[in-house]
């Protein structure tokens, strides 16, 4: 689509006091033209490198702490073949675990992505072996019949387990460095927001036909704005965006309540850009400056009436008050983050099927002073094939075509990845994969290591979690599985 | 045909785009002086430049907000005194769509409805004067047909229908023609249908389908039948309204 009129977004040019999230652009890493073989969208064998050098050395997202704020609660959440049992301990710490059964491989908890309550331990559904809520063998009936006794693991599998930002974190690598080294620059960035404030409004999964970083690859660029959200047009600047690479994740900033430089301004606000200053609690009718200046307008209005509207916006600069801060956690978090909410995606690989994937969608929003409280109701997971439940226009939009880019790629027509300056992110989510990829093949020759059937003790810093909290969302926890929203809609 | 417009001195508020623009465009094309305004002085100069290279006539205008009573007044005294009189009349500008709060009542009010009454009566001196004058409403399709969504627009434009008509039989005896012309949705760059053709092609497509010449209008289109009810050529056409649209309204006009 055409580009019908020159355009520069104003940035702010400072992070917004001493702990600000840095707006300063990064420098960008030359990472060639090359093209990206689609055998890595499509291969089996890639899937199984995958599996073996990332997903099981990386940091995996697990959940909410929220999902499981008491002693005893606990959520299973799968990753490739694998299940997690994620339990909230006694010293509030949480710890991740095989969610297997050490007896005849039963998975001990059955319901996944669903948040159990207040167990005071865990008993195998098969044979009523029985483990305490740190993993340790608390009963296994008739054990004198086993003349080799118990197993000598002393139980359940541990596996690295840390928390940040309000979610968990967890690992399938025993010796995975420190989470807070893996995430790099990422908590500095978005402590500002205080996630821990936000309420969860949104949780479910939709397997998708396509191979999971086709869908990374979807929300990593705004080049695809002008083809398959066209509406958007009227509602964000497409081109003049700053793309930040960092070491293994991303960014870009991209200026919301603006009209692209391919659309010319109609003479009435356009409805999207309305509901910017709607949600604001601005009224349009009453706007009389120029359609140009009403992102910086919201910008100052929430400065000004954010506080009496029970939302502190200080650690936020201006920019941030309207625009989409856009970051991906390598490998698979992506997420739309905004001043008061925070829609995010997690994307999972098929088990077996590199053209499948999970598409697990969460939407948190920052309740203000007229949050209903006692109408809301924390959302129960539910799992969707794919055209079964709407996502909201532009995702359905992107959820339409992804199918048809994985049909493509399997295509003896069709090679690789043709990647421009606008989708640099694809080129260095890319570059870091391959580098995991690389990396321990050649870390295989250098150190051999088995992998203990004993886990090291994990360590969990525990000074972030909103605990005191916990207590008024733990009723939230009891509600009947309907979902009701009664904040800002996006 | 001549339409008879050279030397004719007409008045268009906010000409700086879209119809009132086209409109603006084709007075000046046909010898007649045209003064314009909008709110911005910026457009308001860029537009008689260049109005004035198709023009023979004298092409003016000033900014001016027409939601200020005095501002308007005293435009369009400024604008009959730089013409050295007023023979045609076009309220042409609009608070536009939109239903976001009690406020756009009042803008539509206050623009589109006062906006023309507030001018008609402020140029209807002088045409009595000199017994002749044309006073051409913007009006519009959304007014006769149930349209879009309830928006004050409608109701507004429906107002103004009324008025023209009443008002043509008011003034009448001062040979003073009145009509309204009530065009349908129109495609332009920068307008709302364009908006419209960008977000959601489908939709944009259906509405060309249910117009029975299977396509949107152009401002050039509603431009000339403006011109022509404004013009001598028309002199025995009063208390009309004359929808402009491509057959997109359905009832039958007896």
């Amino acid at each position: 689509m055409e580009i019908r009129r020159k355009q520069k977004i104003k940035r702010v040019s400072r992070k917004q006091g001493r702990t600000g999230t840095p707006v300063k652009p990064a420098p960008k890493p030359q990472l060639g033209s090359a093209l990206i073989p689609k055998t890595r969208y499509t291969s089996h064998d890639y899937a199984k490198r995958e599996w073996a050098h990332m997903w099981t050395k990386v940091w995996l997202l697990g959940c909410r702490e929220d999902d499981i704020p008491n002693v005893g609660d606990h959520i299973v959440t799968e990753i490739g073949a694998e299940s997690i049992l994620l339990v909230r301990q006694k010293d509030k710490s949480v710890k991740a675990f095989y969610n297997v059964c050490l007896h005849r491989g039963n998975r001990l908890v059955h319901a996944v992505e669903t948040p159990q309550e207040e167990a005071a331990y865990f008993r195998c559904k098969y044979h009523n072996w029985e483990y305490g809520l740190d993993g340790a063998f608390t009963d296994i009936p008739d054990l004198e019949t086993f003349p080799q006794g118990a197993p000598k693991c002393g139980g359940l599998i541990n596996l690295p387990c840390d928390r940040w930002g309000s979610f968990v974190w967890f690992s399938l690598d025993p010796n995975v460095e420190p989470l807070k080294a893996f995430l790099g620059v990422i908590p500095e960035h978005l402590n500002p927001y205080h996630f821990e404030r936000m309420v969860p409004t949104k949780f479910i999964t939709v397997e998708w036909d396509c191979n999971w970083k086709a869908s990374v690859d979807a929300f990593n660029e705004s080049y695809h704005v002008q083809g398959i959200h066209p509406q958007l047009l009227y509602y964000l600047d497409d081109l003049d965006i700053q793309i930040d690479c960092y070491d293994k994740h991303s960014r870009y900033l991209i200026a919301f309540g603006v009209l692209s430089p391919r659309v010319i301004p109609p003479g009435e606000i356009p409805p999207p850009i309305k509901q910017v200053m709607k949600d604001a609690d601005m009224d349009p009718a009453s706007y009389e400056g120029s359609v140009y200046n009403i992102r910086e307008a919201v910008q100052q209005y929430k400065r000004a009436h954010g506080p009496a509207q029970g939302k502190n916006y200080d650690a936020l600069n201006d920019d941030q008050l309207t625009d989409d801060y856009h970051y991906m956690i390598f490998p698979n978090i992506t997420m739309n983050v905004h001043a008061d909410d925070m829609m995010m995606f997690r994307q999972r690989p098929h088990p077996d099927d590199p053209n499948k994937m999970f598409f697990d969608y969460w939407m948190f929003e920052l309740p203000d002073n007229e949050f209903d409280w006692d109408e809301y109701e924390r959302p129960t997971h539910k799992q969707y094939k794919h055209g079964e439940i709407s996502l909201g226009l532009v995702i359905n939009q992107d959820a339409y075509n992804l199918p048809f880019v994985q049909k493509g790629m399997n295509s003896s027509g069709y090679e690789g990845l043709w990647i421009g300056n606008q989708e640099l992110r694809i080129r260095h989510f890319h570059d870091t994969l391959e580098n995991y990829l690389s990396a321990s093949t050649a870390k295989k020759t250098a150190t051999k290591k088995t992998p203990a059937q004993k886990m090291p003790a994990q360590k969990t810093t525990a000074k972030k979690s909103p605990a005191k909290k916990t207590g008024q969302k733990k009723t939230l926890t009891k509600k009947t599985p309907t979902k009701k929203r009664r904040g800002k809609n996006k | 045909m001549d339409l008879g417009l050279r030397d004719k001195n007409v008045l268009i508020t906010g000409a700086t785009q879209g119809i009132g623009r086209r409109t603006a465009n084709l007075f000046a094309l046909e010898g007649a002086n045209v003064a314009i305004c909008s709110r911005s002085p910026e457009s308001v100069n860029k537009a008689v430049k260049e109005i004035s290279a198709l023009a023979d006539g004298q092409i003016i205008g000033a900014p001016c907000n027409i939601k200020n009573k005095e501002e308007y007044e005293a435009w369009i005294e400024k604008m009959v005194e730089e013409l050295g009189g007023v023979d045609i009349f076009i309220p042409n500008v609009s608070a536009g769509g939109g239903a976001d709060s009690e406020k756009n009542w009042w803008k539509n009010f206050e623009v589109d409805v006062l906006g023309t009454v507030r001018g008609a009566e402020a140029v209807i001196p002088y045409m009595e004067e000199q017994e002749n004058g044309v006073i051409t409403m913007l009006c519009s399709t959304a007014a006769i047909e149930t349209f879009a969504v309830l928006q004050p627009f409608n109701a507004m434009k429906a107002a103004l229908i009324t008025y023209a008509k009443q008002l043509s039989q008011e003034w009448g005896h001062k040979n003073i023609r009145v009509n309204a012309v009530s065009p349908g949705p129109i495609h332009f760059d920068g307008g709302a249908w364009d908006m419209i053709k960008t977000s959601s092609e489908r939709f944009y497509e259906r509405t060309e389908k249910t117009h029975a010449l299977g396509r949107l209008g152009t401002p050039e289109e509603v431009a000339n039948c403006i011109v022509f009810l404004s013009s001598p050529a028309s002199g025995w056409v009063t208390g009309v309204n004359f929808v402009v649209d491509g057959g997109y309204t359905k009832r039958v006009q007896f």
